[in-house]
């Protein structure tokens, strides 16, 4: 049987073929020949998660629009299909034109999420290509990544040949010229990559070496060659309202966990929570103009036929013009019965009003993020919601017709006490006495209040990098006091084991050493480890154990103020003097104002013109012990100058 | 206004099952900017019936939707402006204007045309030479799976048709909710009569070729035509 063939006779196997079938409509398959550059955008998880992510609909349009290249697709199989694959020697190829990955110029994984890595290492496996970058040969594959964890790059940096740090839509075409280039130029492999370290926002790890302490820390991590920068600086993108977006995006013939239009209104949250990662990388706050929202909505509505559209941001709530986006696209989507689905948070009662006009709001269930349960606790992270808020936005839903809320924390959070857990329950009780406020004539039947809870997670580039997590027995303990303190009638209590986040720990703020347990885990069988099912935590400890490593290094210690962190050589925007500053005021409680109220001076006011509130005067010399690699011979202007040029 | 549309699901997309055509073909719908009506109520959907579900795993050469419009419009505009608007795999080929009183397609559906291509030259050439056996059976015992479960039946009377050539045969069979032959069951039955045993796989890729109604005459044409 010819491969083709091959792959076929496994379809009629396995469950879901449609997953690895492709052809849905908008997807572009351009000819092998079409374009000289052929990339393979990979997503290392399966293709229901993949296909609901906006970042591989932006990269692979952005790719595939260049007359010079085209960009496939590939998915991480699931188990049934992996096993017949290996079965019948069918490498892991890509949807558009069946080819096994190594065929490809480049292959591209987006890092979502830490326990996605294993998957990285066996679709690379699986498509033919050697999983460390120092194996690897000139006619093998360049092997790139991005997406939040490129944040901390260094756990899986023995795999990946260069990171884009920040934007993709920046730096993407710049990477793949250059590897374009070399196939036209034919450099070597070491020629390229050192080139690929010149384009600003790429991080080529062979190019660097990390020397450790006795107690296990870093102690220094340098360049080894001239053509590597000391720092490498993050991308961003210069006019988010211009910024390429996708306006024919695929549509799956199979229901995805996203399915439907994601409109990203907003990119940056200026809130400034503390445990939040995300808030602190995609900084500034940039919003796209409502003409440019209304514009793009249209065209994909066009093109998808979706019927519903939501609004995707860090904090949509805080979209300036929100109540007009909302009414605009309504008036114009309503004869093409397109719903629009909100931001839970913020329905202002003029917005509630012609909601209930136009019938477009499903009562299904509103969903609030207090993260911790009592005042103190909420201060310690910065979350700016207070309890009289929560209160009264579920006085509001249960008036207006909600029988069902769902109430998001964390546990674990730095500083919890027993009193927070109880703060937790707390607020659950006050939430289903306000339902029971409403007249029984008038409020809606079935309360339903879902607590849920997750085990926090201290993150790189956040105020709790410095952070211990709580180890497994103490985490345990707390969610045996949450079931029992929430047993309330009306309340259901949602919580996850605590051993995928304890090995989450491990890797987000984790070195280049902690690639060998990763391979270890990998060939001990661990895939998939996303999937509660296929999660396999004795192997992974026993892969710690392999390598000599262990996890509670990283995942429960606390870190010294001046200690050296794998990813400090990375500027991200925000700095180590601001997230110190920020840790400081964490422990006395202290909040941190909205940066709309005021800058606060994180770092991103060092690049004018870059944040809408930034004040340049918050631009002070930052202890140089906290910054190890800000280059002394360089002015600052000069370099945001630079990342304009 | 209603209209029947003839389209083909592809080779490619035969693993998509019959719901996640449906909503494919009315995505489309709404992407063709053709005046569809809608139904009323809280969450409106369009309105768009289908002769017949097509099993996951099989093609079909001449399936039908049947849409009603909310205004007058041409077949022509109908093709064209729904070419656009589908994907490759799901191609219209002709369009029949009918009023709203014409027998809905599922009631006047009564028999089915299919190709099984057995990818096995050598399992084929059994199958087929099994083909005179089985007709010339009175009775062809079968198990069909229903609504209430595994039932037991006879699919002699349902076989109208059947015939092979290289490594096809081709089939005509009832398709009523009452009685129907589904590939399979023919298939299990065929197998039987060639000997080939439980263990052994017979790839295959089965082919809806048309679907068919009975006209005045009591003589089977095809669906869309009626």
């Amino acid at each position: 049987m010819n491969m083709n063939d091959r792959i076929e006779s496994l379809l009629e196997k396995v469950q879901k073929a449609p997953r690895y079938t492709g052809g849905e409509m908008n997807t572009q398959v351009k000819g092998w020949d079409e374009a000289p550059l052929h990339f393979v955008f990979c997503f290392p998880d399966t293709y229901e998660v993949g296909m609901s992510h906006l970042g591989m609909k932006i990269l692979t349009g952005l790719i595939n629009d260049q007359s010079w290249s085209l960009c496939e697709r590939c998915f991480m199989p699931w188990v049934d299909m992996m096993e017949g694959m290996k079965a019948q020697q069918v490498p892991l190829f890509s949807l558009e034109s069946r080819r096994p990955l190594k065929e490809f110029d480049v292959i591209g994984f987006t890092l979502m999420y830490e326990m996605s890595y294993s998957n990285v290492l066996a679709m690379l496996e699986m498509g033919g290509v050697p999983l460390e970058r120092r194996d690897r040969g000139e006619s093998d594959p360049i092997v790139v990544a991005g997406g939040g964890c490129a944040s901390n790059p260094e756990p899986i940096s023995d795999f990946i040949d260069a990171f884009m740090i920040g934007a993709g839509e920046e730096v993407m075409l710049e990477l793949n010229r250059v590897i374009l280039d070399r196939k036209e130029q034919g450099w070597t492999r070491e020629e390229c990559l050192k080139r690929l370290a010149q384009v600003e926002g790429v991080y080529v790890p062979s190019l660097y070496d990390a020397e450790y302490n006795e107690d296990g820390t870093l102690k220094s991590f340098r360049p080894n060659c001239p053509e590597a920068p000391a720092r490498v600086m993050k991308r961003y993108v210069d006019n988010f309202d211009q910024a390429y977006f996708p306006t024919r995006t695929a549509v799956p013939y199979t229901e995805v966990v996203f399915d439907r239009i994601t409109l990203e209104i907003m990119r940056g949250c200026t809130r400034g929570c503390r445990f939040c990662q995300a808030g602190m990388l995609y900084r500034p706050v940039r919003e796209r103009s409502l003409e440019t929202l209304v514009r793009q909505a249209e065209a994909l509505v066009e093109s998808t036929g979706y019927e519903e559209i939501s609004l995707s941001s860090l904090s949509s709530g805080d979209y300036s013009c929100l109540p007009e986006l909302i009414r605009e696209l309504m008036r114009r989507m309503k004869d093409k019965r397109v719903s629009i689905s909100l931001p839970s948070l913020r329905i202002d009662s003029v917005l509630k009003e012609s909601l209930e006009e136009t019938q477009q709001v499903k009562k299904s269930s509103l969903t609030f993020a207090p993260e911790a349960g009592t005042q103190r606790l909420r201060d310690v992270i910065n979350k700016g919601v207070t309890e009289e808020d929560l209160i009264e936005k579920a006085r509001d839903a249960f008036e207006g017709g909600w029988s069902s809320i769902k109430l998001y924390f964390m546990d674990g959070l730095p500083t919890e006490t027993t009193e927070d857990l109880d703060g937790i329950a707390d607020l659950a009780q006050k939430v289903v006495g306000e339902y029971f406020k409403v007249p029984k004539a008038t409020r809606a039947k079935g309360l339903r209040v879902t607590v849920s809870c997750s085990t926090f997670v201290p993150k790189p580039h956040t105020p709790f990098q410095w952070a211990a997590q709580d180890t497994i027995p103490v985490i345990n303990e707390k969610q045996e006091h949450l079931r029992e303190v929430l047993k309330i009638k009306g309340v259901n209590f949602n919580w996850h084991a605590p051993h995928l986040s304890y090995l989450e720990a491990c890797f987000s703020r984790g070195d280049r050493r902690i690639g060998r347990v990763l391979k270890r885990a990998y060939e001990r069988g661990c895939i998939l480890d996303g999937w509660s099912d296929q999660f396999k935590f004795d192997e992974w400890m026993a892969a710690f154990a392999d390598c000599g490593l262990d996890p509670a290094f990283y995942a429960n210690r606390v870190r010294a103020k001046d200690e050296l962190f794998p990813w400090d050589f990375l500027d991200c925007g925000v700095t180590k003097a601001y997230l110190w500053r920020e840790k400081e005021k964490s422990d006395r409680a202290e909040i941190t104002r909205d940066c709309r109220q005021g800058c606060n001076g994180c770092g991103i006011q060092r690049f004018p013109g870059l944040c809408a509130y930034a004040d340049p005067k918050r631009n002070q010399a930052p202890s140089p012990s906290l910054l190890p690699y800000e280059p002394a011979e360089k002015p600052e202007e000069d370099q945001a100058e630079g990342r304009n040029a | 206004m209603r209209m029947l549309g003839v389209f083909e699901k592809g080779e490619r997309i035969r693993h998509i099952g019959h719901l996640d055509i449906q909503r494919a073909v009315q995505r489309g719908l709404r992407r063709s900017g053709l005046p569809v009506a809608y139904s009323n109520g809280f969450n409106p959907h369009i309105l768009v019936a289908f002769a017949s579900a097509l099993s996951t795993g099989a093609c079909g050469l001449r399936e039908i939707m049947d849409v009603t419009m909310a205004r007058e419009v041409t077949e022509t505009e109908f093709l064209t402006c729904m070419n656009r608007a589908m994907p490759p795999e799901l191609r219209l080929q002709e369009a029949r204007r009918v009023e709203d009183r014409h027998p809905a397609l599922t009631a006047s559906l009564k028999a089915a045309m299919y190709e099984l291509r057995f990818r096995d030259a050598e399992q084929a050439e059994k199958l087929i030479a099994a083909i005179p056996v089985l007709m010339k059976r009175e009775t062809v015992p079968a198990v069909r799976k229903t609504k209430s479960g595994l039932k037991e039946c006879d699919i002699k009377p349902w076989i109208y048709a059947l015939r092979g050539e290289g490594s096809v045969v081709y089939a005509t069979m009832a398709l009523t909710e009452r009685e129907a032959c589904k590939p399979p069951m023919l298939l299990e039955a065929l197998r039987r009569e060639a000997g080939i045993p439980e263990e052994e796989e017979v790839r295959l890729l089965v082919v809806r070729t048309s679907l068919l109604g009975e006209n005045d005459a009591g003589v089977f044409i095809p669906l869309e035509k009626l």
